[in-house]
């Protein structure tokens, strides 16, 4: 087989060296009753031909997406990745090698994931950046497991506008931890600051607050830090579309002391939903209470600069039971593309963009409002993602149209808050893959 | 061979006491448990005045490759501690019985000194 | 080598624009002012061709298992295969967006059901969630599930069993999981020892995490009994399956009774690392512990004649990630299965414990192994003897270099007083015999080195672009991002000849 050199006969040399005479005496310690007797019942090996073919033929149950764009966002936002990103992570350098464990055979991973925790900080104004955690669910969770280390509290409070899945996971990984979870309602599309303010007390460790929320509102996170902090409340901020970072307030300049950021919308396909990736940042008074992995500079024996994983004191490989986390293996490599994506973006890229974004996006709820099918269903600010009412009945029709059209229809909200006021509410999703012309279509299609 | 200093008592842990009088005791960390370490990085801090039972943990202390809880051999309560060890953590590599010393407790149970080790004992059950 | 940073220059560009943007929408209209960013966030200005140019050199200072063997034992690091990447990156799975109406991703969601089939064959299993997205994710997952399973039945446990041997995610995820360790011995055989087994399990107890081949690559042979000790006590036994490779087509976790299974996609089943990720650690359970599942699970309604998602139910732990799992790592895996079929799966285990033991065989008058007998996929040799030459295992490993190989994985396991000073060595079947003969060769030739020119091994490597990191200065300096980099330059004070190689 292509995949497994050894021949026959360098199998039975390497035997007679071992000192055997046949492959079953190096495991006649395991129990005869537990060893298989036959063949595993799974297909025989295709050739590449042919599994290729069955791949394709697979894949082409799925709706042609690469004519298919999706008006949905919730979550994960189709952007444009640039041709030079993809040709660099063709690399096998970057994506066949190991975790770098070995600094002098790893400096190329070391030093682009330092890059990255230099990029985040700056965009985010934070000091400490985790540069990989799975993603923003799992890093939300890993957010609050590190507020309740720190204040040794144990009370958190989270809107209900952050992501449903997101809240579904801090649920789950909270579940050994009495911890009591305080859910604050919504009112016009914005976290209620009134229900917060009645929830806080002292023993509330942290709040999260996402932003731009479920909803695409951007929350007011200035007054939401301000009031965490009179409380000794540490105030973590997620953040779904990582785009907006360009253009949106800092979160360190916000009073954030967590931030937690998922950061497929730098690079990353949407990959029906995974591997994609979240950064962690924080202040560095804090640095021994993160989670997973982190690149730090240092020095050889000759002076050169040079990058090493570190602070891992705190790693479940040396700590075990007392480590910060059980993160070993993260999505590294999707570090690699954020941060080629973010070189080639640059300053000036990622400026233009997250403009660009936040217009279309404006520009398109604008149309869709001249039409008369549509209301604004509340009057908040938002950056790339929006709610809007439609007014007709049949709002399923409206969805068939679309996809008919070759768009993915956006979010029916009530399949995730199943409120008779949300009942024909719709989010959409806008980003810089449109087009002015295909956007008035869309609105010409949803119009008859 | 590491260090060992007579008059000086020594736990299980590798933890150090010296009997200053006055029910007062100083701690530290033997040079054996700073060479099994490495190259010292940080302290935990330990707060002033806090009240410790024997075999409660004082502090932590990390090196780049490991992690060492710090137990107290005796209980009672914290009188003064070794803020040089915030800056400096290396001290403890340097002078673990002198300079490189954690905190000052002044005793409950002065009795609990009679089931620490002396450095003999200490050594013979280093040597291994 | 420098870094982005330093290479950019004001007014360069690595990105272009679409001639109309929406230029007509005013932004100030749009937002308030004080949620806009007034300046320009400062990253770095290159072009496309510095960027190119930049992380081609960048890749040039890594080590690929395309360079050669990665000896790491407990990685697994196999060849990965290049059609698997074409057929993940397929647009039609690639822009899928996860949430699209299921209609729309009918072939996403046939991968994950017929994923689903294979590996419960593979592994004896009834049922797996493909959420997590690393073994240590599956761990607590697994976990989870087993504390849910528990308080369902009405009993309160609160211990879990862990070999000395394990990996440390073992006792990190059960202490995530909310239950204190309680650490089993190996024996002289490297085995659990089943006494201490006997009288540490309980009902108190949720069960055991076995790796299997264990740590130091033995399959601990005791697994009849120690199923017997964990099950006879109402427990749950976990299996930790970082070392499937060693099983493939000749043992199943599930038929050992195993309760709950995770997998390394990335390891056993050929995707790629990455660096450190993203991998895949699904999880596999028996019958009676899938009502407590993540949810979604990916499902076949024949009346619809459709996939669909299904939920699992009220007993359901929750969700552990969002979305439905790290799917490209998913069709890689499909993929390498179907291109194996039964008998070459076979193959993969019984060359790659060929190739452990043929190492083993050569090299243990070299390097005193921790256990002298017949090993699994990975053998575990030691580097004590070297002590006396006042050489360490690190020094070892970092000659090694010098030679073209990276490393095997060392001083883990670590646990006394068998493994000790530990040079774990695991050559899956991907490395020909002419390779383990050449590795073997350099490993023969690094020992006597040892005895007769140390100074050779205490100053390795010599080759590579940097030798012998200053772990702990990079504590000390706290130096995370550049900005920490510019905000100590005085006291950095680096040369020319420092950054620029």
């Amino acid at each position: 087989m292509r995949y497994i050199p050894s021949t026959k006969e360098q199998q039975e040399e390497m035997l007679k060296e071992i000192g055997v005479s046949s492959f079953e005496q190096l495991i006649n310690n395991i129990p005869n009753s537990l060893k298989l007797k036959s063949k595993l019942n799974i297909p025989s090996a295709l050739s590449e031909f042919e599994l290729e073919e069955n791949i394709l033929e697979i894949s082409q149950k799925n709706a042609n997406f690469q004519k298919f764009k999706p008006l949905i966002g919730a979550g994960t936002y189709r952007h444009f990745i640039p041709e030079a990103q993809k040709a660099l992570l063709q690399r096998q350098e970057f994506w066949t090698c190991y975790t770098p464990y070995q600094p002098e055979l790893s400096q190329g991973t070391l030093q682009t994931i330092f890059e990255f925790q230099s990029y985040i900080a700056r965009l985010t104004k934070m000091e400490v950046v985790v540069p990989s955690i799975f993603d923003g669910a799992s890093a939300a969770a890993e957010a609050i497991l590190m507020s309740l280390r720190l204040t040794h509290k144990n009370k958190i409070i989270v809107s209900k506008l952050i992501h449903p899945h997101y809240l579904k996971t801090i649920k789950t990984y909270l579940a050994p931890h009495n911890t009591i979870i305080v859910e604050i309602p919504f009112e016009n599309g914005l976290t209620s600051l009134e229900h917060f303010k009645q929830s806080i007390d002292n023993d509330t460790a942290c709040i999260l607050i996402q932003s731009p929320n479920f909803f695409g509102g951007i929350e007011n996170i200035k007054t939401f830090s301000e009031i965490a902090h009179q409380k000794d409340t540490l105030f973590i901020q997620i953040i779904t579309e990582s785009m907006s970072l360009g253009l949106l307030k800092s979160p360190g300049d916000m009073g954030a002391d967590i931030v937690v950021g998922n950061t497929q919308s730098f690079g990353l396909e949407l990959d029906f939903g995974g591997p994609h990736n979240a950064f962690l940042a924080t202040r560095k008074k804090y640095i021994r209470q993160i989670p997973g992995r982190i690149a730090g500079e240092t020095r050889d024996k000759d002076g050169k600069r040079c990058f090493v994983m570190t602070f891992r004191a705190r790693e479940q490989d040396i700590r075990r039971e007392k480590a910060t986390s059980n993160i070993c293996t993260n999505h590294n490599l999707n570090v690699v593309a954020s941060n080629i994506y973010l070189s080639l973006m640059g300053t000036e890229g990622i400026r233009q963009y997250s403009l660009l974004n936040a217009k279309i996006a404006h520009y398109f709820e604008k149309k869709l409002l001249e039409t008369g099918k549509f209301e604004k269903m509340c009057e908040y600010s938002y950056f790339n993602e929006f709610l809007i009412t439609y007014k007709g009945n049949d709002i399923n029709r409206l969805s068939k149209i679309l996809i008919d059209n070759n768009f993915v229809p956006p979010l029916l909200v009530q399949k995730f808050y199943p409120d008779t006021s949300l009942q024909n509410t719709l989010l959409f999703a806008i980003t810089e893959i449109f087009n002015r012309n295909e956007l008035d279509s869309i609105c010409n299609l949803l119009s008859q | 061979m590491s260090k060992i200093i007579e008059n000086l008592f020594y736990s299980k842990n590798d933890e150090w006491l010296k009997d200053e009088g006055n029910n007062i005791v100083v701690i530290g960390i033997t040079d054996y448990a700073q060479s099994q370490l490495g190259d010292i990085v940080y302290v935990e801090e330990i707060k002033n005045e806090i009240k410790i039972n024997k075999g409660d943990v004082l502090s932590t202390v990390e090196s780049v490759k490991a992690v060492s809880d710090v137990y107290s051999p005796v209980s009672g309560e914290v009188v003064e501690v070794n803020q040089k060890l915030v800056d400096e953590p290396a001290t403890v590599n340097h002078d673990p019985y002198g300079e490189g010393w954690f905190v000052k407790i002044k005793m409950i149970n002065p009795e609990e000194i009679k089931e620490l080790m002396t450095s003999s004992e200490y050594n013979d059950f280093r040597k291994e | 080598m420098r870094l982005i940073f330093e290479k950019s220059i004001p007014g360069r560009v690595g990105f272009s624009l679409p001639t109309d943007l929406f230029d007509d929408m005013k932004i100030v209209e749009l937002l308030p002012d004080d949620y806009i960013e007034k300046d320009k966030k400062d990253l770095s200005e290159v072009s496309e061709v510095d960027v190119i140019r930049h992380f081609t050199k960048l890749s040039k200072y890594n080590y690929g298992v395309d360079d050669g063997l990665y000896p790491l034992g407990s990685c697994t690091m196999k060849y990965n295969p290049r059609i698997n990447e074409k057929l993940a990156a397929l647009n039609n799975f690639s822009r899928a967006h996860p949430l699209a109406p299921i209609e729309l991703v009918q072939g996403s969601l046939e991968i994950m059901f017929k994923l689903n089939e294979l590996l419960c064959e593979i592994t004896g299993m009834n049922q797996f969630t493909m959420a997590p997205a690393s073994g240590a994710h599956g761990e607590l997952t697994g976990i989870l599930l087993m504390r849910q399973y528990f308080i369902d039945k009405g009993e309160k446990r609160t211990k879990m069993l862990i070999p000395d041997s394990a990996h440390g995610t073992n006792p990190a995820s059960a202490a995530m999981g909310g239950f204190d360790v309680v650490e089993i011995k190996s024996n002289e055989n490297g085995t659990v020892d089943l006494e201490s087994l006997s009288k540490a399990m309980d009902e108190e107890t949720v069960g055991l995490m076995l790796t299997n081949p264990n740590t130091v690559g033995l399959y601990d042979e005791g697994i009849i009994e120690i199923e017997k000790i964990i099950h006879e006590k109402g427990g749950l036994l976990y299996y930790d399956g970082a070392n499937l490779n060693a099983s493939l087509g000749i043992v199943r976790p599930g038929d050992a009774g195993f309760d709950v299974v995770h997998l390394n996609l990335h390891k056993t089943f050929s995707t790629p690392h990455g660096g450190g990720g993203p991998g895949s650690g699904v999880i596999g359970v028996k019958s009676d512990l899938i009502p407590y599942l993540p949810t979604p699970l990916i499902d076949f309604d024949s009346d619809k004649n459709m996939y669909i998602f299904k939920d699992v139910g009220s007993k359901s732990i929750g969700m552990i990630r969002s979305f439905w799992g790290n799917f490209s790592v998913l069709v890689k895996t499909l993929c390498w299965i179907l291109s194996l079929g039964p008998e070459f799966l076979y193959e993969a285990s019984k060359n790659s414990i060929i190739n452990a033991n043929y190492i083993l065989a050569k090299l243990k008058e070299y390097y005193k192994p921790a256990y002298d007998r017949f090993c699994g996929h990975e053998c575990t040799l030691t580097g004590r003897e070297y002590k006396k030459y006042g050489i360490k295992t690190l020094q070892i490993a970092k000659r090694l270099m010098d030679y073209g190989y990276h490393p095997p994985t060392i001083y883990f396991p670590h646990f006394e007083p068998y493994a000790d000073e530990t040079i774990m060595i695991e050559s899956p079947e991907s490395e020909g015999k002419e390779i383990l003969d050449d590795f073997i060769n350099i490993m023969i030739k690094i020992s006597h080195e040892a005895k007769d020119s140390p100074d050779l091994l205490k100053t390795a490597p010599h080759i590579t672009p940097i030798s012998q990191t200053d772990d702990a200065l990079a504590v000390k300096q706290a130096i995370l991002t550049y900005d920490d980099e510019l905000q100590n330059k005085d006291k950095l004070n680096y040369s020319e000849e420092n950054i620029n190689f």
